[in-house]
């Protein structure tokens, strides 16, 4: 099932070794030189971002399977191998961490307080992101999953807004349970196979579980990443950590740390446990519904921008969630597709967001208004992004969510009619935030604000150009993600 | 004719001892002594490095020296040393003590290493005593704080009841086994453990072990003693004495095989109730040494559940354990030393802006803090994996999650502290703690050894399976 090719050079190390590179060099830089720790982590995220785009270009369709692999004994007595690769699932999401980062680093360029740690941090965390995305091996990805959550704790605690104590204790304290979940199944199905190899390849191919061991691993393998991905009922922590977060921070919360959500319950989850995977199917559809529903309907009752944002989130990972539980080719490609395109189109929105906070000190709804007529090309971004959010055509998430719609109606039909109608909601919601904040009778007290120059504008263009392209050129993404999944079904049922 | 090269690291640190026994006796301490015993205690890590491999057996075969004691002594004498080194900034304990305080180090430091190369029982008992009395005395040397009688006093008794307990233990042991060398018992603890008597009087054994390692119902004088000793002290009982502990623990639970039924079910209950108690008890401290007193309580539940898996998974994975605990508690309680230099008891909010004044200090405490909570990439997360993995090939996987429960609980508190070092803005405009160059170097080094350890443990494993290759 996992066929493994050996890199020619190593790639994905590459991204790894500059991540931790850049982080060592900021580290050596003094406190005061701020501009120098900025372009440190420019430059390294922009190595990463052309790293990431090199995996996503030469990454052989025809051939599929699991590419760029890079084998290293780590702890032989326990099995341990350092083991990175990626399939047509890693592929898109390397390329999306790779685009959030560095579209993140710019956003912050305006940073002032603390910017070495800011950054020291930011780095770090994209590091264990990029590691768990790659990674092959079950001690790995729980490493660089870990890794990937602590800074988020100082993240939002030093450099956050809106209630920042509780959303940062409350965020870390909902992960780490969620890894309380995982590490035990993980190790039980380690020791469960006979294999004394926490390498991923060698359990899919040679350990079976039974069934009873399939259903229970899943669940916790769902619960764990699922709290991670958002999904109902354990999302309450993500609106409020949204909030809670500085802009780069929020853009990679929303863009991508969720998405390692759902990339664990896809890696882990559904590799190690494809019978789990089929049991409890029905009820992931249930809970993605409720998700979906839930998330449009608590986001026409926000007053806070970036509430909105957060539960609008909250909305569009029940499609990822409503997509993998299909069991088909179509939903997973759908929900893989619409991990990318969320991640990129919620940074938009966080970015904008941010832009526009930063200027006016203010993210109530009400106290906003008339902002096209001062900052029109900020307005802009913001509505491509919620644009794309409500899933109009040719923008990525339109194709994202009619594939998961397919595959959904052919399976839950009735689930999939209501998750449909609560896109309507959604769009309501985000049509009336559009509409109070950014339309209507200028303000005022908003008219010496300046729009965003071209240097500040560059990140939001990248993201916005990226949905566009994927928006019109979907099979791009689509025949990239589809070599992964119909192996995977292949082997189902 | 006996190999007293076997003996030489025992022997330099009697020396130590004897030094400082002559120096106490001086009418007034002078501030060389302190740069003195660095350097021999500097030798005595050179001196335990030449013998790693030494082997043999000393004393009619009740003292042997082996890979499994070598190493853990080194383990003992890095931790000692470094505590020694940090002593030079330590203001708990009056000027004329500190001889008596290295004398005191010195000697328990001694009967730590004989306690692990016993193995006979009395030998055992005797070291282990030593070091108890060395230890109830250095609790009571605090200078400034008014409950030192009161807290040394409770120690005291605590201990001696442990004591006690454990000499009974022995006796009941040796009646049914007939023997006080663990060769015998080894040989015949195996078969016999099923025997009640047998059972009860290895349970009993356990108890002295299990007082110095902090496990409930021992606990009590964990979060005062901690509390009321100078930081140094603390420090020692919280690192050096526990992974002496540690050791014997592994030594003598290894006789058993696999192990019978109560004693199992016995371990796994003193394991849960140390967990959730120790980490409960922890959520509500405000003293920074209360708080890692109730860390200890909690990581000694931890420490047994590697212990009652009995496969070899589990020494090996203890005795990782233990050098995890040395590394991360000698961090944590490096900054409790170097913040309060004048000596007074810690808050926890009195940590605010260390990162401004210290930043590789409180970055080392970072890493220290969640290590202990298990978070990788650190030593403490790898630990806690290979205890778990050790703990699952028995099939406790309801012991494993709800040990993970704990980690989450825990984690409310650590982060608590790391909030005050890095987020809280400091109350006086005086900087806390302005961190020299010697002490920046420490921390860098115990920063790379937490995460190269964490990520990259092979060694460490490797070494921690030979130590158990040679049996007991």
């Amino acid at each position: 099932m996992m066929e493994l090719y050996a890199a020619k050079f190593p790639l994905l190390s590459a991204i790894l070794v500059t991540c931790i590179a850049g982080l060592l060099l900021i580290l050596g830089i003094p406190g005061e030189k701020k501009s120098a720790v900025k372009w440190v982590s420019a430059a390294c995220s922009g190595i990463t971002l052309i790293f990431s785009l090199i995996v996503f270009g030469t990454y052989d369709k025809g051939v599929g399977g699991v590419q760029f692999v890079e084998s290293i004994e780590w702890v032989p007595s326990l099995g341990i191998t350092y083991l990175n690769g990626v399939d047509g699932f890693s592929v898109p999401m390397i390329l999306l961490t790779g685009i959030v980062f560095f579209t993140g680093v710019l956003t912050m360029w305006e940073l002032d307080t603390r910017v070495k740690a800011f950054f020291s941090l930011f780095i770090l965390l994209v590091t264990g992101v990029f590691g768990m995305f790659m990674a092959l091996d079950l001690f790995f990805i729980f490493v660089w999953y870990d890794v990937s959550l602590f800074p988020m704790y100082l993240l939002i605690l030093i450099w956050g807004s809106t209630k920042r104590e509780y959303g940062a204790l409350k965020l870390m304290l909902y992960l780490l349970a969620g890894s309380a979940l995982i590490l035990p199944a993980m190790l039980y199905l380690i020791e469960a196979s006979g294999q004394n190899s926490f390498s991923l390849p060698v359990l899919v191919q040679f350990a079976e579980f039974s069934p009873v061991e399939q259903k229970l691993a899943f669940l916790m393998f769902f619960v764990g990443f699922g709290i991670l991905a958002g999904i109902w009922p354990f999302h309450t922590w993500s609106p409020v950590g949204h909030v809670a977060a500085p802009t780069s921070v929020s853009m990679l919360h929303a863009g991508v740390l969720m998405k390692i959500g759902a990339f664990g319950i896809i890696r882990v989850g559904i590799f190690l446990c494809p019978e789990g995977w089929a049991y409890w199917a029905p009820l992931m559809a249930t809970l993605a519904t409720i998700g979906i529903v839930y998330g449009a309907l608590a986001g026409l009752g926000q007053t806070d921008l970036k509430y909105v944002i957060g539960y609008s989130s909250v909305s569009h990972m029940g499609i990822v969630g409503l997509g993998l539980s299909t069991l088909s080719v179509d939903g997973l490609n759908g929900a893989v597709f619409q991990m990318f395109a969320h991640g990129v189109m919620t940074a938009l929105l966080f970015s904008s967001v941010g832009y526009i906070y930063d200027r006016t000190h203010t993210k109530e709804i009400a106290e906003l208004g008339g902002l096209a007529h001062t900052m029109p090309t900020a307005s802009a971004y913001f509505i491509i992004a919620a644009m794309a959010g409500i899933g109009v055509p040719c923008m990525a998430s339109f194709w994202a969510e009619l594939m998961v719609f397919i595959a959904a109606f052919k399976v839950y039909p009735i689930r999939a009619v209501i998750a449909v109608s609560a896109l309507i909601i959604s769009a309501l919601f985000i049509l009336r935030v559009v509409e109070k904040t950014f339309f209507g009778p200028a303000r005022p007290q908003y008219e010496a604000l300046s729009d965003v120059t071209f240097g500040l504008g560059i990140p939001r263009m990248i993201l916005a150009a990226v949905i566009m392209v994927f928006g019109l050129m979907p099979f791009l993404m689509v025949d990239t993600i589809q070599t992964a999944s119909s192996i995977l079904l292949g082997g189902m049922p | 004719m006996m190999n007293w090269m076997l003996f030489s690291p025992e022997l330099f640190t009697l020396g130590i001892a004897a030094i400082y026994l002559i120096l106490s006796l001086m009418p007034s301490h002078d501030r060389r002594y302190d740069g003195l015993v660095l350097i021999l205690v500097g030798i005595g890590v050179v001196i335990c490095i030449a013998g790693l491999n030494q082997s043999g057996e000393l004393f009619a075969g009740t003292y042997r020296v082996d890979l499994f004691s070598q190493y853990v002594k080194l383990m003992i004498y890095a931790g000692f040393a470094i505590i020694v080194g940090l002593c030079r900034h330590f203001s708990g304990v009056a000027e004329k003590h500190r001889s008596e305080v290295y004398l005191l180090l010195s000697l328990c430091t001694l009967a730590l290493m004989m306690l692990v190369s016993a193995i006979h029982l009395l030998p055992l008992f005797i070291a282990l005593e030593t070091s108890s009395y060395s230890l109830y005395i250095l609790v009571f040397l605090r200078s400034g704080y008014k409950r030192s009688v009161e807290t040394s006093l409770k120690y005291f008794f605590f201990g001696a009841t442990a004591s006690a307990l454990m000499l009974f233990g022995f006796a009941l042991l040796y009646i049914s086994c007939h023997s006080f060398y663990l060769v015998d018992l080894g040989r015949l603890l195996s078969h016999q453990l099923s025997d009640p008597l047998t059972q009860t009087g290895f349970i009993l054994a356990l108890s002295g072990l299990l007082f110095k390692l902090a496990v409930v119902p021992f606990h009590f004088w964990a979060p005062d003693v901690y509390e009321g000793a100078a930081h140094p002290v603390a420090t020692y009982i919280a690192t050096v004495s526990k992974v002496a502990a540690i050791a014997v623990m592994v030594r003598l639970l290894a006789l058993c095989g696999s192990g019978g039924t109560y004693l199992i079910v016995f371990l796994t209950a003193i394991s849960l109730l140390s967990m959730t108690l120790g980490n409960l008890s922890a959520l509500v401290q405000d003293d920074l040494k209360r708080l890692l007193a109730y860390s200890s309580v909690a990581h000694a539940g931890y420490i047994l559940i590697g212990l009652l898996s009995m496969n070899s998974m589990g020494w090996t994975s203890t005795i990782f354990y233990g050098l995890s605990i040395l590394i991360m508690k000698l961090t944590a309680f490096t900054a409790v030393i170097l913040v309060s230099q004048n000596g007074k008891n810690l808050r926890v909010s009195e940590l605010a802006g260390l990162h401004q004044h210290a930043p590789a200090l409180s970055l080392a405490l970072m890493m220290a803090l969640f290590g202990l909570a298990g978070i990788p990439p650190t030593i403490g997360f790898t630990a806690k994996l290979l205890i778990f993995k050790a703990a699952l090939q028995n099939g406790f996987m309801a012991l494993v999650i709800f040990a993970m429960i704990n980690v989450v609980i825990s984690l409310y508190y650590y982060l608590k502290v790391l909030k005050a070092a890095y987020y809280m803005p400091s109350e006086n405009e005086a900087p806390l703690y302005k961190e020299s160059v010697s002490v920046k170097l420490f921390s860098y080094l115990m920063i790379v050894l937490m995460i190269l350890g964490g990520i990259y443990p092979q060694k460490i494993i490797a070494i921690a399976a030979a130590m158990m290759g040679g049996g007991v």
